[in-house]
């Protein structure tokens, strides 16, 4: 809880939640980036073919991976690279929309783990009806939208799917999740295996591969990326995704559907009793968040010069699961979601870097992003310790210990209960309680299943 | 040798932002029955709870038989001989009884592997020595609240305690099944064994204790002998000043019928019967309905499947003359129905939203709080202020305070004001004064007298006998899922309701 | 009739194994999402200890020293690797999903970036011969020919199989004995359905946890280094087909009792071994043929376990016996 400030009645920007919220993401990323850095130093010391110049280039990429423009020379060059950059902005745009997946799933107390199938059943529906539609002569705007729309709806049912066995059986979406990924990964292989067409047999060396959307026109335009970003495969994909960003904002804030939502997240009993359909609610939920995992995969495609190797059943594309770090670093926020997926974009081009300039490999991203969803966990640390400093110096309130502030209220009453009327509960147990409480919502996650098991 | 088993001196107990325990001291002599006694928040739990390593006291010490000991976990406090049943069992209900027992208190033979057949007979000879009837093979989850509560003194006997601390055992029981623990407890007494009984029961206490202890607001206020005090000054010392236990009100003037009921059938989530059976009764304007009953006979699911938090199986609810069986939640609420549910953090409030989101909680889809699917902010902040000023609810940072923060009794306020708000014809009142101190309860009840004075019905359900006399126009007693009597709060005794309570007599067919 | 039960048993053994590892876990109030982490990570180490002994000389007479060996250093490996979940899970309270996720993201990477430092390609095997011939039990192990045969019954239990099938078995005894029949045992899975309970009880929480989340770790390991050896021909390339979340599936079809986890594994097993073998192989009499003639496609066999656990789930969600306090953080308060 921000401390209001005397006479405005106001909390100064920097001291927000919000605010400490993006200084405890910033630490995540600095402590991942470390410890990516680290491995390098101590890997390059290891090995005798790495040479301390290496190593020192290795750990600048790192954290300069996106700067890069190659070699100049023998030392490494930095500086706008607008390839990098544009390349950066387009890996993004998957990053974004599953990171949103998430990230509106967690809001409404449902972790979704099953982007990476809802990805997939959204690459199979734009893929296979962009090709459908393109060779049949469709003009390529209305085919455009049908493939588009494909994805998106095919990875809607998708999402409903853990959506429905949640609100009539209340499994736990995590399970049901982690099933129909498996199921969709062998759909989505058993549908082009099936299907020869769509296999790109003409290009030499492309075995596995499905035919690529440029081959027949079907691609999103490029909405004045290619002048920003020249040579990048950046597309107005990037923007389709800011928008519907911004869109997923005004309806989780802004709309009695957003606080519905929220409510069923927060406390799903107390919705149902506010006449809220529950059950409705949650299986609207992740089907919203299938349709967005599904629309990344889509707009990914849609590029068209994006390829997509179908032989997937043993494996799961790596985007569904980014997105969790994705949403965890924004804070659930839709619009911190569109930066964050950008930065765990910027991770990959540095990886892409390194791999080309140094002897290192692409593999040191992936521990990073690895490394800060694992911090997640210290998140709490991280904001305890950071209102303390904030707030420290502001001077004029004793109970500036962030964990006292909950209570304040509760202290005032204690006061106040002499006069009319006072608290009254149990204290120590709903103090716990608190603790508790706020220790579950920083890890990002509303336990809505603690709170049905909370007749004990 | 000290005169006393065990010394709690000068404790103090903090949580951040309240103090629990302040200087509380508590003595309990060898083979007394000693009662603790104080109203919700007094601090009973948490002195208990130090007693029994779950919590470190700030200051204050304990001595066992004059010896100053240090209890830092339930491990130390069994080792002194220390055993509690807790006010929320602490049982593991996919486990037998018998592994129950013996949990934390194994025997082993080599390899830690489990010698069953040994506290098997300790705990049927226990069972059979001390009249503690259970089934040591019956799995937690399919036995009676009751032979829970069995199951945990035998959790005490068989580690051998002998101070033996009952945190509020009757809540749950029956009044047999209370007389029944008081000849338990009354026969441990005489073994010499020491007993501290937590409870805010003046009945009890004059029943069983031979002395209080009483604690108001986590100060301590003294101890008597129980021979030398009666209820008004004991009730005196735990709220601090004469407490009217009488309510004031005008005589009801039923009007017409709003709520009826016909036949209506909830089956159960625990068991295989019906958790209401066949019920049929009406609601009129201007009375205030109440269904007593012991806790678990169906009253809450009556509830559920009057407001439509249930499906009920069978029968006809009729509100205003409109068929709403069938209708939903948010149906039946439009039809005029509003609801002050049974858990405020279960049902009534969304903790983690502010306190204007939770007052809007059943109304933000009306036209004055929304336009076309998009919240109208401001008006919800002006609505928020009126009846934070209306109903005096205190919080730290007025309409966006998130709930979770406030106080329980402010909480308990938010849900009232919203409820009472609506001006529907009927409310439906669940245990609305649970958990809250006597100065909130009066103002609770102030609130729904006057709304029924103003012609609403007001079906209310509660477990209080104090409450059920003191507020109805008519009662109903609920047993086993069925209204086994009306009787008139007027005419009637508690000890009648008791008899209705525990199925001991029942109007209708079968009566006498 | 032998070859088809062998080959089940190859995809049966790692998956009961892990499903186990996830049993031990769960029983103490964890959730073990990490088991597919974790398996990966015990593939990799398993890979690095037996090219460690390759490389200081030992040969393939010692087989089978060399395989248990590394087994168990590779469940050590495991421990370590899951006290990252225990740690964020038990102490700093996080949401065990996400713990979770984070090592299934961790142990890929980690092992990718030194699969790629140590051999510069993509997947690391062994530094000469293969898992078949280093560590299959068969008549040369006994000194005897090669193509010595025992007879039918002999054989299936003792040519051609690994060892680890009856490490397996051995583990899912000790672990039902150990549930069932020991102190520790009775806490843990105290710790799993009523903490709360457990610690009013005088039983450390944490360390029952602990104690699971590291049981489950040693187990999940061992199940990574069976896997690349049975499955993989002793490589690692920071994949194990996604046989975490497969024996997740099993424990979860097994109810979280170790006898029903037995049977679905080798039922889960079966269809593995009908998808992988069916199409490529005819082997007469094995029934395994018949079922290539329904027509039905192998990615079907593949999808089975899944589609039946989430059918197995939707009729068994009300007498389920998950734990009840499953990934719920338990807090000691200001103990």
């Amino acid at each position: 809880m921000p401390r209001l400030e005397p006479g405005t009645g106001k909390t100064k920007w920097y001291r927000t939640d919000g605010a400490v919220a993006v200084y405890s993401a910033l630490i995540s990323i600095l402590i991942g980036m470390a410890v990516g850095a680290v491995i390098v130093v101590v890997v390059g010391l290891l090995k005798p073919n790495i040479s301390p110049t290496g190593i020192w280039e290795g750990v600048r990429l790192v954290f300069l991976g996106v700067f890069s423009t190659g070699r100049s020379g023998s030392a490494l060059s930095f500086g706008f690279n607008a390839v990098n950059m544009g390349n950066m902005l387009f890996r993004a745009v998957p990053l974004i929309m599953t990171g949103l997946s998430v990230a509106v799933a967690f809001k409404t107390g449902l972790f979704n783990i099953g982007a990476a199938g809802q990805y997939l059943m959204g690459t199979m529906g734009t893929l296979s009806v962009g090709l459908w539609l393109g060779w049949a002569g469709v003009p390529t705007f209305v085919a455009w939208i049908c493939a588009f729309l494909a994805g998106v709806i095919l990875g809607g049912l998708w999402g409903a799917i853990p959506g429905l066995f949640k609100a009539f059986l209340n499994i736990n979406e995590v399970i049901t999740c982690i099933m129909t990924n498996w199921i969709a990964a062998n759909l989505v292989t058993w549908w082009f295996d099936a299907h020869e067409i769509f296999k790109n047999s003409a290009e030499g060396g492309k075995v596995g591969y499905v035919i690529p959307l440029k081959n027949v026109g079907v691609v999103t335009p490029k909405m004045f990326m290619d002048v920003l970003f020249k040579g990048s495969q950046a597309n107005g994909g990037f923007w389709i995704a800011v928008l519907i960003a911004v869109a997923m904002w005004i309806m989780m804030t802004k709309t009695t559907f957003g606080y519905e939502l929220r409510a069923c997240g927060s406390n799903r009993h107390a919705a149902k009793y506010a006449g809220i359909n529950d059950k409705k609610n949650i299986i609207l939920s992740m089907a919203i968040a299938g349709c967005l995992a599904a629309a990344g995969a889509s707009l990914y495609y849609l590029s068209g010069n994006t390829e997509f190797y179908w032989s997937t059943y043993q494996k799961l594309p790596g985007e569904g699961f980014n997105g969790i770090p994705v949403a965890l670093l924004a804070a659930n926020h839709p619009i911190g979601v569109i930066f964050s997926g950008i930065f765990m974009s910027m991770l990959n081009i540095s990886g892409i870097q390194l791999k080309y300039l140094t002897a290192y490999n692409e593999y040191i991203s992936d521990i990073i992003i690895a490394v800060i969803v694992y911090l997640s966990a210290f998140s709490m640390l991280f904001k305890t310790v950071l209102s303390k400093k904030i707030r420290k110096g502001t001077g004029g309130n004793v109970n500036d210990e962030p964990a006292q502030q909950l209570k304040t209220a509760d202290e005032q009453n204690a006061q106040e209960e002499k006069e009319i009327i006072g608290d009254t509960k149990n204290f120590e147990e709903d103090v716990m309680e608190d603790y508790k409480q706020l220790f579950d919502e920083s890890a990002g996650i509303v336990h809505a299943e603690s709170e049905e098991g909370g007749q004990k | 040798m000290s005169e006393y088993v065990i010394e709690m001196n000068h404790i103090r107990k903090e949580f951040p932002g309240i103090v629990a325990n302040d200087d509380i001291t508590l003595q309990l002599k060898k083979g007394e029955i000693h009662a603790l006694l104080g109203e919700n928040g007094a601090g009973k739990s948490t002195l208990m709870s130090v007693l029994f390593g779950l919590y470190q006291p700030e200051a204050g010490e304990i001595k066992k038989d004059g010896q100053v000991v240090k209890i830092d976990n339930p491990n130390d406090a069994t080792a002194l001989g220390i055993g509690m049943v807790h006010q929320h069992f602490k049982l593991i209900e996919v486990f037998t009884v018998l592994d129950n027992i013996i949990l934390g208190a194994e025997t082993t033979g080599p390899m830690g592997f489990l010698k069953k057949k040994e506290a098997r007979e300790k705990v049927i000879a226990l069972s059979e020595k001390y009249g503690l009837k259970v089934d040591v093979d019956a799995k937690v989850e399919d036995i009676t609240v009751g032979m829970q509560q069995r199951v945990e003194i035998l959790k005490m006997l068989y580690r051998d305690n002998d101070i033996l601390i009952f945190d509020e055992p009757t809540a749950v029981l029956t009044p047999q099944e209370i007389d029944e623990l008081m000849e338990i407890m009354r026969g441990f007494a005489r073994e010499g064994k020491s007993i501290l009984f937590i409870t805010h029961k003046l009945n009890e206490i004059m029943a069983v204790s031979d002395r209080v202890t009483v604690l108001r607001k986590g100060k301590y206020v003294g101890t008597v002998n129980t021979k030398d005090t009666n209820k008004q000054e004991l009730s005196n010392m735990m709220v601090g000043r004469p407490v009217q236990l009488e309510i004031h009100k005008k005589p009801a003037t039923p009007g017409d019928v709003v709520l009826k009921v016909e036949n209506l059938t909830v089956p159960s989530k625990i068991h295989k019967n019906n958790a209401v059976n066949n019920v049929s009764f009406e609601v009129h304007a201007g009375e205030i309905l109440c269904i007593a009953g012991i806790d678990g006979n169906g009253q809450t699911e009556l509830v559920y499947g009057i407001t439509g938090l249930e499906k009920a199986s069978g029968g006809k609810i009729t509100l205003l003359g409109e068929d709403i069986s069938n209708a939903s939640i948010r149906k039946r609420a439009l039809a005029g129905m509003s609801h002050i549910p049974e858990d405020r953090h279960k049902h009534g409030l969304i903790l983690g939203y502010t306190l204007e989101q939770n007052l809007v909680l059943q109304k933000y889809k009306e036209p004055q709080f929304q336009n076309h699917g998009f919240i109208k902010f401001d008006e919800v902040r002006d609505y928020a202020d009126k009846l934070i000023e209306d109903f005096d609810i205190r919080s730290g940072q007025g309409p966006i305070t998130i709930a979770r923060s406030m106080s329980g009794g402010n909480q308990q306020k938010a849900i009232i004001a919203r409820e009472l708000d609506r001006d529907e014809p009927l409310l439906v009142a669940v245990q609305p004064t649970r958990g809250l101190d006597v100065g909130a309860i009066e103002y609770i009840h102030s609130q729904i007298v006057e709304e029924r004075d103003q012609g609403q019905a007001i079906l209310l359900v509660s477990l209080e006998l104090e409450e059920v006399m003191g507020l109805s126009d008519r009662i109903l007693v609920m047993y086993e899922g069925e209204i086994v009597g009306e009787v008139d709060p007027k005419t009637t005794t508690p000890e009648e309701l008791g008899l209705y309570m525990s199925g001991a007599k029942r109007q209708g067919k079968e009566a006498e | 009739m032998v070859f088809l039960i062998q080959q089940t048993m190859l995809y049966a053994v790692p998956l009961m194994i892990v499903a186990l590892a996830g049993v031990c876990a769960e029983r103490s109030g964890v959730i073990n999402l990490a088991l597919e982490g974790t398996m990966i990570f015990g593939a990799f180490m398993g890979v690095i200890f037996v090219r460690m002994f390759q490389n200081a000389g030992w040969t393939q007479e010692n087989g089978q020293i060399i395989m248990l060996i590394s087994l168990i250093l590779t469940g050590i490996c495991g421990i370590a690797f899951s006290m990252l979940l225990a740690f964020s899970a038990i102490n700093l309270r996080a949401d065990q999903t996400i713990g979770g996720t984070a090592l299934n993201m961790l142990a890929p990477a980690i092992v990718m970036f030194f699969i790629y430092m140590i051999v510069q390609q993509n997947t690391m095997g062994m530094v000469s011969g293969g898992a078949a011939g280093w560590f299959m039990i068969k008549p040369q192990t006994f000194g005897l020919p090669k193509g010595h045969s025992w007879g039918p019954i002999i054989d299936l239990f003792i040519n051609k199989v690994y060892l680890t099938t009856y490490i397996c078995i051995l583990i899912f005894v000790v672990v039902s004995i150990f549930l069932y029949k020991t102190k520790t045992g009775l806490r843990l899975r105290s710790c799993g359905e009523n903490p709360q309970a457990a610690d009013s009880l005088g039983i450390n929480v944490h360390k029952m946890r602990y104690l699971g989340v590291g049981l489950s770790g040693f187990l999940a390991g061992v199940g990574g280094f069976t896997f690349s050896m049975t499955t993989a021909n002793m490589t690692s390339n920071g994949d194990v087909a996604g046989y975490g979340f497969l024996a997740l599936a099993v424990m979860i079809f097994g109810n979280w009792t170790p006898l029903n986890i037995a049977l679905g594994s080798i039922l889960f097993g079966l269809f593995k071994c009908i998808a992988a073998t069916y199409a490529t192989l005819d082997i007469n009499g094995d029934g395994v043929y018949m079922l290539n003639e329904l027509g039905l496609s192998p990615y079907l066999y593949r999808m089975f376990p899944y589609i039946i656990t989430l059918i197995v789930l939707a009729f068994t969600s009300k007498s389920s016996r998950v734990p009840k306090a499953e990934g719920i953080p338990y807090d000691k308060g200001q103990r």
